[in-house]
């Protein structure tokens, strides 16, 4: 039988190293620490804010946006920097390939921006209009 | 640990990619013609933004033609590392998606409730493209990665589609059931890539097959792997047990995307279907004796048989005509299945052959379906009554089409079906019995299919008016041409047939 | 020839759609045109058919030239299967004895189908094309030797039926409609399995290739041995049989597969029913003596008994139902199913007798139901009910109606001297002499009997006597002092006008003329039937194997 690890016995140390450092951690810390609850301590934590009511409230939907865009770009830094690595070897058609692919993201973001969706306040919030009238009267308008 | 690669396998690298973009124009071109209608639409102001959106995108996606039709010249092969292949199938597809992709355009721009629902059409467009993109991608995907990408861009495309019309509560309930049970199923299809994966540590999927064929593998991990596999696709082609998000989103949906998932997002599906099962798990080929006594292709035909009854069968309750056609196309999910589990080029050439029909009769189904509704705003079967006095041509054309999908002849419906049950009574005595059940659940769907005409001319309409409802010269004169060419390929359906048999060409499966 | 026999209807088709939907007049002319000159093309083929030419089989050397006649036949579709070799349908048309009596029946019974719906008042655009759809496809049915392309026109014919029987057709017509269809569908889904089953077992001698050639498949020595309806393959082939004739039964209709059939005559208008009676059930009989049985000879031995059980049946059952109707129209229907068991009971004989009757009873049967349903449409015309029982007396205020009904009913109960007579005669003499179907025969007899009942009690109910107190119609006595009769929301016609005499002197005058002189139609099939019998006869079989 060979001894040595595979590939996926690597992945397995890692898993049990993994689930022994956290539990290891908890336990440790079960083990040292005094025990005297007050209901500060046992709050939820949420970055020093007071918590106050319940999680389901609703949230900007503008929050999400800023988010993915931040993380479109975050991750186009993850691809670029093992580009930039070997950059010298690669030559110019490595650069048009990151032209390109900078190039799509930045489409991304001109159309979030000229969609509105980078405005955080708007100067005019729209008034919700009725619903539409249905096709058919719509329809019968045209002609 | 890892080492920078030297600067000649660099090379190498780079000129294996540059070598490859000559092989990748048209998709090439489409991913700019989807950026380029994004500009457009930042770019245009005004009120017939929505038209000229639309003919931009029309003829954008005509052009591909040209590109595509280049590809005929190239030599079959693989690209990118074993990503992509290029072969007559794919070229196939590649037709076949840019086609469905108009005709869901011309369609939209037909339908008079976008002008009514939608205020921003820009992105709809631009999406219609990235879909034709992404399906284009899975029709020629040979790595389990590749065709993971591939299918998660025609899906995320597909939610957002489907939720186009945002005020619409049923629009967006169909986005949202679509986007749940997509996530659901494509989470169990990467659970079975990682089983392939496990067992062979590849995923480029000829490499795959080859590996199972030396070192075998264990039957009940393969058929845990294909199952979930099967969890993906089967989502994709609306097939029996994968398939109840079909009838919700297809109600929901814009009718033009509705037509374009029942054709265009089942024709990827079974694209990638053939393509995995014929050339990365082939059948038999394992040197082990199935302890279950299953494989895939048992699971296959379990499918088709219950896609084809249960499609059938439910559709006869059915009061909406687009929840009515949604359940139909469960079933030609079925019969298509049916050409899958031949396993050969006949086979192959039927599913082919019927997917060409289908895109014909159904596409046109639901343009008459939608140029009806313009007119009466309302999908339900009662509102179709007495239709045929007030709109002859789209009586008459609609019942071609109908026809058509019950495989009546002389119509293309009634070939494709011919073909399908052909490649099966070719296999001998075999699989009859799926046969038998083909044609008996085909006689049960006559009956939904026909209450559409019945209320059209057998009934009288509810409000007697007897104002005539005109859809328009160009509508006339669409329907008129589909109706033409769905009896005349019919009647002479060699260019068809030739095309289809050319086309399953597979690159990798001359190996066996 | 053929070619233009069939399109004929379509061309005129094309041409209505281009008339405006306003011009009645000008739709039904142009109809009537094209029907007659079909009848006239129909008359040019029987004029130039040679009767000493058998058909069925192709002769020897496996090229049809010299049995069929008429033939145009021409490379439609080539597909190409791969290892499967390559898929031929060919558009491939011809007449032997069986089909050109069939070709003449059709066209006669189409015009008279144009004549009748002169009274269609609704849509008269959309019922004209549909009408020549249907005669389109019932005359490519009868001419077709490729059976791809039968199988095309047979499928042709249901949508029209459909929309023909739904539209135009009684209060309960959706019902009756979508019988029809999923009835005919459910027997023609298993032929299309067939059909593909005999493509990949037949090899056409001359190219080597598979065939879909009809001609070709009644040769059994070009059979595959072992291919899936191959010599071989005994159970499959059995298989075949039973549900390719379970396929053209539910068209004959035969008991059980019958309940279509009075549904569809009563809601449909009074052509359809021609029509229907008239062309459309014989293309069931047709189809088992061109497909169902010299394909499958062998089986076709074993199962005679069982066909001849079920064509009693029919007769038997379909006089007993007729008794009992109330309905004149439902009446008729089930007498057809009646009529058309003797044909069953011919066939199951299969001898030289029995197949010429069974054939010569379809083409017979063609024109006395259409004869008795014209009748039967006359008299709702004018009183807007067929019940029997509202009638009484009629004869002497209908004299002309009265005798007509009177010759029809007798030739459809057999009299001798009427044409109905020879081919039920035959068929008995030709049940009686083979030893399977003797005593099959002799229960058949009683349907004589029954038949003779139902008609002349029906005759005797409505024309004879005096008026009841709830008929249909009241008797007032005219300026002139005579009692005249007065229906009920009446037109005002009485007697049968021209139109209607138009359409039923032909009948009746065929009727006479082929119950004396039967030649000029039984002439024309002696020698494809006796072929047909040899072709099915065990001691062929023999040879072959």
């Amino acid at each position: 039988m060979d001894q040595t690890l595979s590939e996926f016995g690597n992945v397995f140390v890692f898993f049990l190293l993994g689930v022994v450092f956290v539990a290891g951690g908890y336990l440790t810390a079960r083990m040292l620490r005094p025990s005297r609850p007050n209901p500060v301590k046992t709050s939820t934590y949420e970055c020093g804010e007071e918590a106050v009511g319940s999680a389901w409230v609703k949230f900007n939907i503008r929050f999400y946006v800023v988010a993915l865009i931040f993380i479109i770009f975050d991750v186009e830094v993850v691809f670029l920097f093992p580009w930039a690595t070997v950059f010298r070897q690669l030559g110019s058609f490595a650069l048009v390939e990151a032209l390109v692919f900078a190039g799509i993201l930045i489409l991304g973001l001109v159309y979030a921006w000229v969609k509105g969706d980078l405005d955080w306040v708007r100067p005019t919030p729209s008034v919700p209009k009725m619903p539409e009238m249905p096709a058919s009267k719509s329809t019968s308008q045209r002609d | 640990m890892f080492e920078l690669p030297s600067g000649a396998e660099i090379q190498s690298i780079i000129s294996i990619l540059k070598s490859g973009l000559g092989f990748f124009i048209p998709e090439i071109y489409l991913s700019i013609l989807f950026m380029g209608l994004i500009i457009l639409d930042l770019a245009l102001k005004g009120r017939n933004k929505s038209g000229i959106l639309g003919w931009a995108t029309l003829i954008g996606l005509g052009g591909s033609f040209y590109f595509i039709a280049q590809q005929h010249a190239m030599q079959a092969g693989e690209h990118f590392f074993g990503m992509y292949v290029l072969d007559e199938y794919a070229i196939f597809f590649k037709y076949f998606f840019v086609a469905s992709g108009m005709f869901a355009v011309v369609a939209t721009l037909a339908d008079r409730k976008f002008d009514a629902e939608v205020k921003s059409i820009g992105e709809y467009y631009a999406l219609v493209v990235a879909m034709v993109i992404g399906m284009v991608m899975m029709a020629a995907a040979s790595d389990l990665l590749m065709i993971f990408l591939a299918m998660e861009l025609v899906s995320l495309s597909a939610y957002i589609l489907s939720g186009y019309f945002k005020r619409d509560a049923r629009s967006s309930e169909a986005a949202l059931k679509y986007l749940v049970y997509g996530a659901v199923s494509s989470g169990l299809m990467l659970y079975g890539f990682s089983l392939i994966y496990g067992m062979t540590a590849e995923t480029n999927i000829l490499k795959i097959s080859m590996e199972l064929a030396d070192h075998g593998y264990d039957p009940l991990v393969m058929i845990l792997a294909t199952l979930l596999i099967m969890a993906g696709f089967g989502y994709k082609i609306g097939a029996f047990p994968f398939h109840f998000w079909s009838p919700d989103v297809y109600e929901g949906a814009p009718t033009p995307i509705t037509a374009y998932l029942s054709v265009a997002s089942k024709a990827a599906g079974f694209a990638l279907l053939l393509r995995f099962f014929y050339i990365a798990v082939p059948h038999g080929v394992s040197p082990y004796e199935d302890i279950l006594g299953i494989d895939w292709l048992t699971l296959l035909v379990i499918m088709s048989v219950a896609s084809m009854i249960y499609g059938n069968v439910v559709a006869i309750w059915q009061k909406n005509v687009k929840r009515l056609l949604a359940y139909s196309s469960i079933a030609h999910a079925g019969y298509l299945l049916l050409g899958v589990i031949v396993m050969d080029e006949i086979g192959t050439q039927a599913v082919l052959f019927y997917l060409l029909s289908y895109f014909l009769m159904n596409y046109a189904a639901f343009y008459v379906v939608v140029l009806i509704s313009n007119r009466t705003g309302s999908e339900t079967l009662d509102d179709y009554r007495g239709l045929g006095s007030k709109m002859p041509l789209a009586g008459a054309a609609l019942t071609v089409f109908l026809i058509s999908l019950v495989g009546l002849p002389p119509t293309v419906g009634f070939i494709g079906k011919l073909m399908i049950f052909s490649a099966l009574l070719s296999k001998g005595a075999l699989y009859i019995w799926l046969a038998l059940i083909g044609v008996l659940t085909s006689v049960i769907s006559l009956y939904y299919y026909m209450l559409i005409p019945l209320n059209m001319f057998l009934r009288e309409s509810l409000e007697p008016n007897e104002k005539s409802l005109n859809p328009g010269f160009l509508a006339q004169l669409m329907m008129a041409v589909l109706m033409i060419l769905t009896i005349w390929f019919g009647l002479f359906f060699e260019p068809l047939s030739e095309f289809a048999r050319y086309s399953s060409a597979m690159f990798g499966l001359s190996l066996y | 020839m053929l070619s233009l026999i069939v399109f004929l209807p379509v061309i005129a088709g094309l041409i209505i759609l281009a008339v405006p939907s306003s011009q009645k007049q000008i739709i039904r002319i142009v109809s009537l045109l094209a029907a007659v000159v079909q009848m006239v093309l129909a008359v040019m083929i029987w004029r130039g058919y040679d009767p000493s030419l058998a058909g069925i089989t192709a002769m020897a050397g496996g090229m049809p030239e010299g049995s069929f006649q008429f033939i145009e036949r021409l490379p439609w579709i080539s597909l190409d299967l791969g290892n499967m070799g390559s898929m031929n349908i060919e558009y491939f048309l011809g007449v032997d004895g069986l089909s050109i009596t069939m070709v003449i029946l059709t066209a006669l019974v189409s015009t008279i189908g144009v004549l009748s719906s002169w009274t269609i008042k609704k849509q008269v655009k959309g019922y004209f094309l549909l009408y020549n759809l249907l005669a389109t496809a019932m005359m490519g049915c009868f001419v077709a030797l490729d059976f791809f392309l039968f199988y095309v026109f047979w499928e042709l014919m249901l949508l029209p039926m459909y929309f023909l029987i739904g539209i135009w057709g009684g209060p309960n017509r959706e019902y009756a409609a979508i019988k029809f269809f999923l009835y005919t569908l459910f027997g023609s889904v298993f032929m299309l399995l067939v059909m593909i089953g005999l493509y990949f077992s037949v090899i056409d001698p001359l190219t080597g290739n598979h065939t879909f050639s009809l001609v070709a498949m009644a040769s059994q020595e070009n059979y595959i041995k072992d291919a899936i309806l191959g010599p071989d393959n005994a159970m499959w082939r059995y298989v075949a049989f039973i549900v390719l004739f379970i396929g053209f039964a539910i068209k004959v209709p035969m008991f059980p597969f019958h309940t279509w059939l009075p549904d569809a005559h009563v809601e449909a208008p009074t052509p359809i029913s021609v029509i229907l009676a008239g062309v459309l059930l014989k293309l069931g009989t047709y189809g088992m003596m061109r497909i169902n049985f010299p394909l499958f000879p062998e089986v076709f031995q074993a199962s005679m008994y069982v066909i001849g059980v079920f064509g009693a049946i029919n007769i038997i059952y379909g006089a007993f139902c007729a008794l009992a109707q109330q309905d004149l129209k439902k009446m008729v229907a089930y007498s057809s199913i009646s009529h058309m068991g003797y044909v069953l009971l011919g066939l199951a004989a299969a001898n030289s007798e029995g197949m010429t009757g069974a054939l010569y009873q379809m083409f017979n049967h063609g024109t006395i139901t259409a004869m008795l349903f014209l009748l039967v449409g006359v008299i709702y015309d004018r009183a807007h009910t067929r019940q029997i029982d509202k009638f009484g007396g009629l004869a002497s205020y209908m004299p002309v109606y009265a005798g007509i009904v009177t010759v029809a009913w007798f030739a459809s109960l057999g009299l001798p001297g009427l044409s109905g007579f020879i081919s039920e005669a035959f068929v008995f003499v030709g049940a009686f002499s083979s030893e399977t179907t003797r005593y099959i025969a002799m229960v058949s007899v009683l349907g004589i009997v029954f038949g003779a009942a139902y008609l002349l009690w029906s005759l005797q109910r409505m024309f004879l006597g005096k008026r009841k107190d709830d008929a249909a119609y009241d008797l007032v006595t005219g300026p002139d002092g005579q009692e005249q009769i007065h229906f009920h929301d009446w037109n005002g016609k009485l007697d049968l006008d021209g139109r209607e005499l138009a359409m039923l002197i032909p009948l009746v005058v065929i009727t006479i003329f082929l119950g004396i002189y039967p030649m000029p139609i039984m002439g024309l099939m002696t020698t494809t039937v006796n072929h047909l019998v040899e072709v099915l006869s065990p001691v062929m079989m023999a040879v072959v194997n």
